[in-house]
């Protein structure tokens, strides 16, 4: 077992760590890069951009994503589910996609383009993508605070006062923590801001890359965010990390504290109508009315199908694998069967809050040499890049769904005579199966979407439709961008729909 | 015979030492009852014999062998043939009555027809012979007291471990359920290794007491 998980580590730390660490040696060798990286008035200007950029993504995400929290996960609000959903939409697709979007509609209602460039224009794009993000996690974790809690609360105080008082402090260090995500994700998107031309970090390493191939400086602007991404992990996990409760035990529906909204449920239900109106249906709205009838979509499809069939291939193995090593290293985290153990939530956090296209590079970086073109020329590198980044998603669904299973179910079984493999097959896995497929889901969700890792390591030929539309947008007719826009939602939306009323169907059912 | 012994076991969590230098001999066939207040080490002990906990320093030994010593778990809980009944029962919910009680055997290869059979015997001993079909979550909590008890016993394990087993269950219920496992323990001869804080369990139950 300890091998078998061992080895489970060690791979992952390989595909994920060991290039990062590869890139940055390389980087401070040479005494000529690091100077002129720090030196230069650029440099500052793209660190002051970068900075302003997500720090106001996250502010504004953060006012408007916990009210939105407590609405839709606390109160008895009508059509919350719905508007659930409705708001998850711009996480699933994308980002550029509500870019190109919000530029259509622009474009469509003759207001001037160049309102939505730059800072306000970045920023409006990424609070719309990253709500929901906060509102989320404010609504899991509200489901975390005993209900006595709130009751004691309320004997006292009103709903408002409550909240303020008691529940929100209680998952303050969840909030700080969904605060700190958002804030590196922001700083890591690229394609975002390079599409509405406001210059930030991301966007010069990414660049520098593709554009000039310049390797040198393409690595030299991905340091100040690796070290970013470093530097927040660190804090995260020195002041967080032991505030945070998992989520062991959810709320029973009985038990969990809803809040009567009233005779204001009305106006309530306005106000998210039109929060949502802004935030998804005209965007959507947009796409569709630019995309035009049904001759759009069957050329959208002939132009890129083959893009389209590879993400979903690329998804479905992306995610598999990465549900097996998130599962085993969920697992590691919950029992900690050797120290090492410890080390390792950390760092994939931290390659999780790295941006795709530095992985990307530090990829690169380390698999392009002769010997190792069996990696860098093929489909693997892209799976790599997938496992870096995105296993701490599938590894804390497992962690989550793991703690809710009591201990004395594996050791019941070991008393019995079964050996780890065995309690692993008959009792651990059926007993969170659907965390699993939970995991699986998400993963495949975020492959499906992703484009910074997907766009510097696929083979030629091999590219999936998020990076497909991304490269032809520069010289496509914006009735075929719009058309593909809109197959890429449809791509990951319906998929994320049926898995959504599967889920709900399997929790009423329990 | 020296079915059980802890030799200056000491076992600590983190700062807090729960068990120091502690010294224990158990004789086959016993029927030894463990009392102490609420968070005295009770479980701890159970536990350190299972193999889920290894000591600080000292030896446990089972049947004359060292099974765990100083810090090291020697042999796993999967190869020490106790039987335990957890306080929380920990019946796997996604499995019905007989897979519960039948787990054991088919880990161990055993087929079908004779799993069935044994499975049947000591439901029929334990007094639930029509529950086979039946999820733990349909059971009450005296049904689901038999059939962890089941599922520990079918094994034939040298030694048995019960942890509060019966606090979760009223008192008259309780004390029929005791003197059933008393019962059983005399037909099957195992060594009884019995936490309870209920002093009448504990004079049903033990042919020795002891408090921690
Ligand atoms: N895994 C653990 N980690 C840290 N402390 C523990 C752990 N298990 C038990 N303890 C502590 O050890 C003490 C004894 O626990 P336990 O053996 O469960 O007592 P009892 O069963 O007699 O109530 C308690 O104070 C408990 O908090
Ligand atoms: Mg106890």
């Amino acid at each position: 077992m300890r091998l078998f998980l061992a080895s489970i580590v060690s791979i992952l730390l390989f595909i994920g760590i060991v290039p990062i660490l590869a890139m940055l040696i390389k980087a401070f060798m040479p005494d000529d890069t690091i100077p002129s990286l720090f030196g230069s008035m650029q440099t500052w200007m793209l660190m002051r951009h970068s900075v302003i950029l997500a720090s106001l993504v996250t502010v504004s995400t953060f006012l408007l994503g916990i009210p939105l929290g407590i609405f839709l996960g606390k109160t008895d609000l009508p059509f919350r589910r719905f508007f659930i959903f409705l708001f998850l939409i711009p996480l699933l697709v994308p980002p550029y996609i509500i870019a190109v979007a919000w530029s259509d509609l622009f474009q469509m209602s003759g207001l001037p383009l160049h309102w939505l460039s730059g800072l306000p224009g970045s920023l409006f794009i990424l609070v719309s993508v990253y709500l929901p993000l906060p509102m989320l996690l404010t609504m899991i974790f509200l489901h975390t605070v005993h209900p006595h809690l709130e009751e004691a609360g309320r004997l006292v105080a009103t709903w408002p006062l409550t909240l303020w008082r008691v529940t929100l402090p209680l998952i303050r260090p969840a909030l700080l923590l969904a605060a700190l995500l958002v804030f590196l994700l922001a700083l890591g998107e690229f394609s975002v801001p390079m599409y509405l031309r406001y210059n930030v970090y991301a966007v010069e390493s990414f660049t520098q890359f593709s554009a000039f191939y310049n390797f040198e400086a393409a690595t030299a602007a991905a340091i100040p965010l690796v070290l970013f991404a470093a530097l927040l992990t660190v804090a995260e996990n020195r002041y967080l990390r032991n505030r945070i409760a998992i989520p062991r035990h959810f709320a029973q529906k009985n038990e969990f504290l809803r809040i009567t909204l009233g005779r204001n449920r009305w106006s309530v239900l306005t106000g998210m109508a039109c929060l949502a109106a802004i935030f998804v249906a005209m965007p959507i709205g947009s796409l569709l009315l630019q995309a035009g009838g049904i001759d759009s979509y069957l050329r959208a499809l002939h132009v890129a199908g083959d893009a389209l069939l590879r993400s979903f291939f690329y998804a479905f193995v992306g995610a598999s694998v990465l549900t097996f090593f998130g599962f085993f290293t969920g697992y590691l985290f919950l029992k900690k069967p050797f120290y090492a153990a410890r080390t390792i939530d950390p760092l994939l956090l931290f390659l999780f809050t790295l941006p795709g296209t530095v992985i990307g590079i530090a990829l690169i970086t380390f698999w392009n040499t002769p010997s190792t073109n069996i990696v860098y020329a093929t489909t693997l590198i892209v799976l790599f890049g997938y496992l870096a980044k995105y296993t701490a998603l599938t590894a804390r669904i497992s962690l989550a769904t793991l703690a809710m299973v009591p201990p004395s179910m594996e050791e019941a079984a070991q008393m019995t005579g079964a050996g780890w493999f065995q309690r692993m097959i008959h009792i651990v896995i059926p007993l969170t199966r659907h965390g699993i497929l939970g995991a699986w889901v998400v993963a495949s969700l975020f492959i499906l979407r992703d484009i910074s890792i997907t766009i510097l390591l696929y083979p030629p030929g091999h590219d999936t439709l998020p990076v497909r539309i991304f490269t032809l947008m520069a010289n496509g007719s914006p009735q075929l961008i719009a058309s593909l826009c809109i197959v890429m939602i449809a791509a990951v939306v319906v998929p994320a729909a049926v898995a959504w009323g599967w889920f709900h169907y399997w929790g009423t059912k329990r | 015979m020296k079915i059980v012994r802890f030799e200056q076991v000491t076992c600590r969590y983190d700062e807090q030492t729960i068990l120091d230098t502690f010294s224990l001999d158990v004789e086959q066939g016993e029927r030894l009852v463990i009392l102490g207040p609420s968070g005295s080490g009770k479980t701890t002990l159970l536990r350190l014999l299972a193999g889920f906990v290894a000591p600080h320093r000292g030896t446990i030994y089972i049947e004359e062998n060292a099974v765990s010593r100083d810090g090291r778990i020697l042999v796993p809980p999967e190869q020490r043939q106790i039987g335990m009944v957890f306080q929380d029962l920990a019946l796997w919910p996604h499995m019905n009555v007989e897979e519960n009680i039948g787990f054991g055997l088919k880990i161990k290869g055993v087929g079908t027809t004779e799993r069935n059979r044994r499975v049947d015997t000591i439901l029929k001993l334990v007094g639930l012979p029509d529950f086979r079909k039946k999820r733990p979550s349909e059971l009450s909590g005296g049904e689901q007291q038999r059939v962890a008890l089941a599922r520990a016993l079918i094994l034939e394990p040298k030694i048995l471990l019960m942890d509060e087993p019966l606090s979760s269950l009223d008192e008259s219920l309780s004390r029929h359920l005791a003197h059933e496992i008393v019962h059983l323990q005399e037909k099957f001869g195992f060594t009884l290794l019995y936490v309870t804080h209920r002093s009448e369990e504990a004079r049903i139950v033990g042919t020795r007491q002891l408090e921690i």
